[in-house]
């Protein structure tokens, strides 16, 4: 048997699926599963938000370490469903552990056109709006806030801005988008406008995910996952309001948060 | 009207959320259909005079069996499904809010949220562990019967 390729290959798949934002509880039990093949007598796995510990000891071996960081973080159901498939297949004896390793290094890359991601961003604040008890007006001002949110985004991203900042220019460019259409239809109802229109980049899964990793006693996920996303929620909010300040000065007659 | 206004809009905002994540193309459907549900329950649950939190408990269930069902069924992970469709109930709004009252000074405001926004997810939590759960068992009932 071969180990190192072994924990490469392990550790290529946990890296995957950590920087996919799989729950850092999943990563070890594939990391586990993959080690478990060999054999061995002493095999441990640590998985953090933000890096892997492996260890693999035998009489037969020099005992093997590997740590990992993982730097970026992102949401990607697909990789983390094809390395899903790739374990199972490997586990299952289907496939060797040389078929194995190729196969998860070839995981990588987008699936789909940027113009589908965009046309996907404007959708999902469109979509929102009826949720949050809007109707019409509501939905087509959020639909022009998401061509807001497409654009900054795509901009930011090939400029390769800060997440940080990313999020609230974002936030920034769907609140002014918001407070001139308001000016311009004063029906619309802006708060539902704000709200659904950030909801492709709030952190609504972060929060809901950090409760259930501490529920799961994997106390220090729980507590980076909340930290995430208490961050967003202020890169966000600080977007917001300095959008909402800046036409308030704009405007006679409105102040800070006045409008 | 609102309910099947929203339950179409979830439906559409799942579906492009799913895009956005990088759902498998042939799961995108099933996301869709799970977050429809969830939205339409949640509508359902608010119009029925409940509170936001027994609402979002009672959505994220059936969102949390839909996905286990589907993921069964396509063997796929729980998490395509699980993911996209819980966003319509998941309090990323109340996250945003609570850090908007502080800035604006409303400090009243922004602790009513906090505690919404943690009643919320800790209930949404629980709902997915709990369905997780009775999955559990309900592949080990199973695996004794095979043997």
């Amino acid at each position: 048997m071969d180990y190192k390729l072994l924990m490469n290959t392990a550790v290529l798949a946990g890296e995957v699926m950590l920087r996919s934002g799989a729950e850092t509880y999943r990563v070890e039990e594939t990391i586990t599963r993959i080690l478990e093949t060999a054999q061995v007598e002493t095999m441990e796995t640590v998985v953090l938000t933000t890096g892997i510990f492996v260890t693999l000891d035998n009489p037969d071996m020099e005992n093997i370490s590997v740590i990992k960081r993982v730097e970026s973080r992102g949401m990607n159901l697909n990789r983390i469903e094809r390395v899903n498939a790739v374990s199972r297949r490997y586990c299952a004896g289907e496939m060797t552990l040389e078929e194995a390793y190729e196969e998860l290094k070839t995981i990588k890359g987008r699936q789909y056109k940027r113009v589908i991601y965009n046309l996907a961003t404007i959708g999902v604040c469109a979509g929102f709006a009826p949720l949050f008890g809007g109707s019409w007006r509501e939905i087509a001002g959020a639909a022009a806030a998401g061509v807001m949110l497409a654009l900054i985004t795509t901009i930011g991203k090939s400029l390769h801005i800060h997440g940080f900042i990313l999020n609230s220019f974002c936030a920034f460019g769907v609140a002014l988008t918001a407070i001139i259409l308001k000016n311009r239809f004063l029906t619309m109802n802006m708060d539902i406008v704000i709200i659904s229109s950030i909801m492709p980049i709030v952190p609504g899964v972060a929060i809901t995910y950090a409760i259930r990793d501490s529920l799961q006693g994997d106390y220090l996920a729980g507590a980076a996952r909340s930290m995430e996303a208490f961050m967003t929620a202020a890169a966000i909010a600080l977007g917001v309001g300095v959008g909402m300040a800046v036409t308030g000065v704009l405007r006679p007659g409105g102040g800070l948060f006045c409008i | 009207m609102h309910l099947i206004l929203g339950t179409a809009g979830s439906f559409l905002a799942i579906l492009c959320l799913a895009v956005l994540m990088e759902c498998p193309k042939k799961h995108l459907p099933y996301a869709g259909i799970v977050g429809a549900v969830g939205g339409g329950v949640y509508l359902l649950s608010l119009d029925c005079e409940m509170g936001v939190v027994i609402a979002s408990f009672l959505s994220a269930l059936v969102i949390a069996f839909l996905s286990h069902t589907f993921a069964r069924g396509l063997h796929a992970p729980v998490t395509i499904f699980l993911i996209p469709g819980i966003l319509p109930t998941v309090p990323g709004a109340g996250m945003y809010r609570i850090i908007y009252y502080i800035m604006a000074g409303e400090n009243g405001q922004s602790a009513y949220y906090f505690i919404q926004t943690l009643e919320i997810a800790g209930m949404i939590a629980l709902a997915i562990f709990l369905v997780g759960t009775f999955f559990n068992v309900l592949k080990q009932i199973q695996m004794r019967r095979m043997k």
